[in-house]
């Protein structure tokens, strides 16, 4: 079968469905507007570290972007160098103790499936792991 | 040239250049025009794939074969008697070259080889490069030999700009980082906020500059072409119908010879539309009101937008891989290729190229690799963008204009012309 004729022949019906593909994002967003809209705003995204913790190992632009390579970093310099420093898995843990509601949150937004923590202990409080568990709600406002 | 000179290369009456009494002309007798051909145009032309276009004798077959051509004053043989005369103003003035989509029924047929469809297309060029404002950059654009210094100069800009973006970013007031909303790995090397006012500064340098021409442009049809023929249409309207034609491929769907060029097109601009709404999204994260979420950037890969983003990727690539195919085997339906042609065409498709590579290298982490291409990709968007009003890219918005010109001027061409009966369709 021609192509080309079968898509002359239903010109108008082939330019309604792009139309519904292109503009179907805006939609769906749209919609996740009015559906915000109506339940209150969003809650916030991660969820913050204790009040008391006041800074990370590094400035929250770099951790941002760079928090995997500096686990890296500090991987190398303990398995080739046998430096131990500072900064460990367990550091991390002390401020962000649920690696469920910190971590995940963002991993999973952007389709990140990491294999690390198969094998990888997260040393996160037991009162964390059970909220995480329960699919805790707790969350702490940032406005507090 | 400037405006005036078209006026002059026009032809004067004979009365003025007194080879006949005045009292010769009288008003129900046409005034005889003394032809003063423009050999250097006709030169272009010659270059541009219509090297042979000198030996059309108006026998009409390629107005009668071509499937868009109105039926009052039909294209191109007069525009071929034109372009033969070298009457440069008289077709730079002329809609028609516009309502041309180079379907090249006519260039298949012509029984001198004259090629028609490759000098519409030859006229084309020169109508942009007559009306871009400013013309010396039209003519660089066009020239291959300036491409390298072209291409450097959104290279060394875009350069400067990810090279002193901390400083830059201090004296505007962002964060070195991308904001709370996006946060990706580029956006260390090549920040969001940069590209925004960075390509926003030089799209909006491209709108004033492509307006600046399309205003010449119009006023140009309006001097010219169908002389004295009063609008029958509204503005609005006019443009509406065109733009349902257009998004239909109504003109293009009608086309033998060109008949893949109606899906490659459609891949083509219906990728772009989509890549461009997309684009439009995440450059306007941090102020769209419509963004509820603490975070937009990087999508997730079932995400709508990314969704869309990629099936416009494709289909745009698609697109582009078959028109460049096309053009390889110079096929009946592309006609001759020129630099043109290739320059957009080649930006085009790199530009789809980069962006899928870069893509890929971000889901296999290639560090510094990915920030390399996405570089790259970015300076050939820019490049895109800034030359815009002076490349082919032009043509979407020339023709447009065209277009709706002709609309609200009653011409009935394209599908209105040749569904009126079967006659036409029954010439081939």
């Amino acid at each position: 079968m021609d192509i080309t004729k079968w898509m002359k022949d239903n010109q108008t019906r082939l330019i309604a469905v792009i139309a519904v593909i292109i503009l179907a994002p805006l939609v769906y967003s749209s919609v996740s507007y009015l559906v915000a809209v109506r339940n209150g705003p969003d809650k916030p995204f991660l969820e913050k570290p204790d009040a008391k913790y006041q800074d990370c190992v590094r400035d929250t632009a770099y951790m941002r972007i760079h928090h995997m390579d500096l686990l890296k970093e500090i991987r190398e310099e303990f398995v080739r160098h046998g430096i131990r420093g500072e900064i460990r898995l367990r550091t991390c843990a002390e401020c962000h103790t649920s690696r469920e509601r910190f971590c995940n949150r963002c991993h999973e937004t952007v389709n990140l499936n990491l294999d690390c923590f198969g094998c990888h202990y997260y040393p996160e409080p037991e009162a964390a792991v059970q909220q995480a568990l329960q699919g805790g709600e707790e969350w702490i406002d940032e406005s507090s | 040239m400037e405006s005036a000179e078209i006026e002059s290369t026009e032809g004067k009456k004979l009365e003025s250049a007194g080879r006949m009494p005045a009292e010769a002309f009288t008003e129900d007798r046409p005034v005889p025009l003394l032809i003063e051909p423009d050999l250097a145009f006709i030169r272009t032309i010659q270059g541009l794939g219509g090297e042979t276009f000198k030996k059309c004798f108006q026998c009409g077959t390629c107005s009668a074969t071509c499937p868009i051509s109105p039926r009052e004053d039909p294209f191109p043989r007069k525009e071929m008697a034109w372009a033969a005369w070298g009457m440069r103003g008289r077709l730079l003035r002329d809609p028609d070259i516009w309502l041309c989509h180079q379907c090249n029924d006519c260039s298949v047929r012509c029984p001198r080889t004259g090629r028609p469809g490759d000098v519409m297309a030859a006229i084309r060029r020169e109508s942009i490069i007559e009306y871009s404002v400013p013309r010396f950059l039209a003519r660089a654009v066009n020239s291959p030999g300036w491409a390298p210094v072209l291409l450097a100069i959104p290279a060394v800009l875009l350069g400067l700009a990810v090279g002193f973006r901390e400083s830059i970013g201090n004296a505007l007031g962002f964060l070195p980082s991308a904001g709370n909303r996006i946060a990706f790995a580029y956006s260390s090397m090549i920040p969001q906020w940069l590209i925004m006012i960075f390509f926003g500064f030089f799209t909006l340098l491209a709108i004033v500059a492509l307006t600046a021409g399309l205003v010449r442009f119009w006023k140009g049809l309006k001097n010219g072409g169908q002389d004295g023929q009063e609008p029958v249409k509204g503005l609005a309207a006019s443009l509406f119908s065109v733009a349902v034609s257009v998004l239909k491929h109504e003109h293009f769907s009608s086309c033998e010879a060109a008949r893949p060029r109606y899906v490659s097109h459609m891949g083509m601009m219906f990728g772009f539309l989509a890549l461009t709404l997309v684009t439009i999204w995440v450059m306007t994260a941090r102020i769209n009101p419509l963004i509820t979420s603490d975070f937009v950037y990087p999508f997730n890969f079932w995400n709508p937008w990314r969704i869309l983003a990629n099936l416009g990727g494709l289909a745009l690539l698609g697109g582009c891989l078959w028109m460049v195919l096309e053009r390889l085997e110079e096929s009946d339906g592309s006609g001759r290729s020129t630099y043109f042609d290739w320059a957009f065409l080649g930006v085009l498709s790199l530009v789809v190229v980069t962006g899928f590579i870069s893509e890929m290298m971000h889901y296999l982490r290639l560090v510094p690799h990915r920030h390399v291409v996405y570089f790259i990709h970015l300076v050939l968007v820019f490049n895109l963008v800034i030359y815009l009003p002076y490349s082919k890219f032009a043509r979407i918005f020339y023709r447009t204009v065209a277009m709706v010109f002709a609309e609200s001027r009653g011409r009935q061409w394209g599908a209105a012309a040749t569904t009126e009966d079967g006659v036409d369709s029954q010439v081939h």
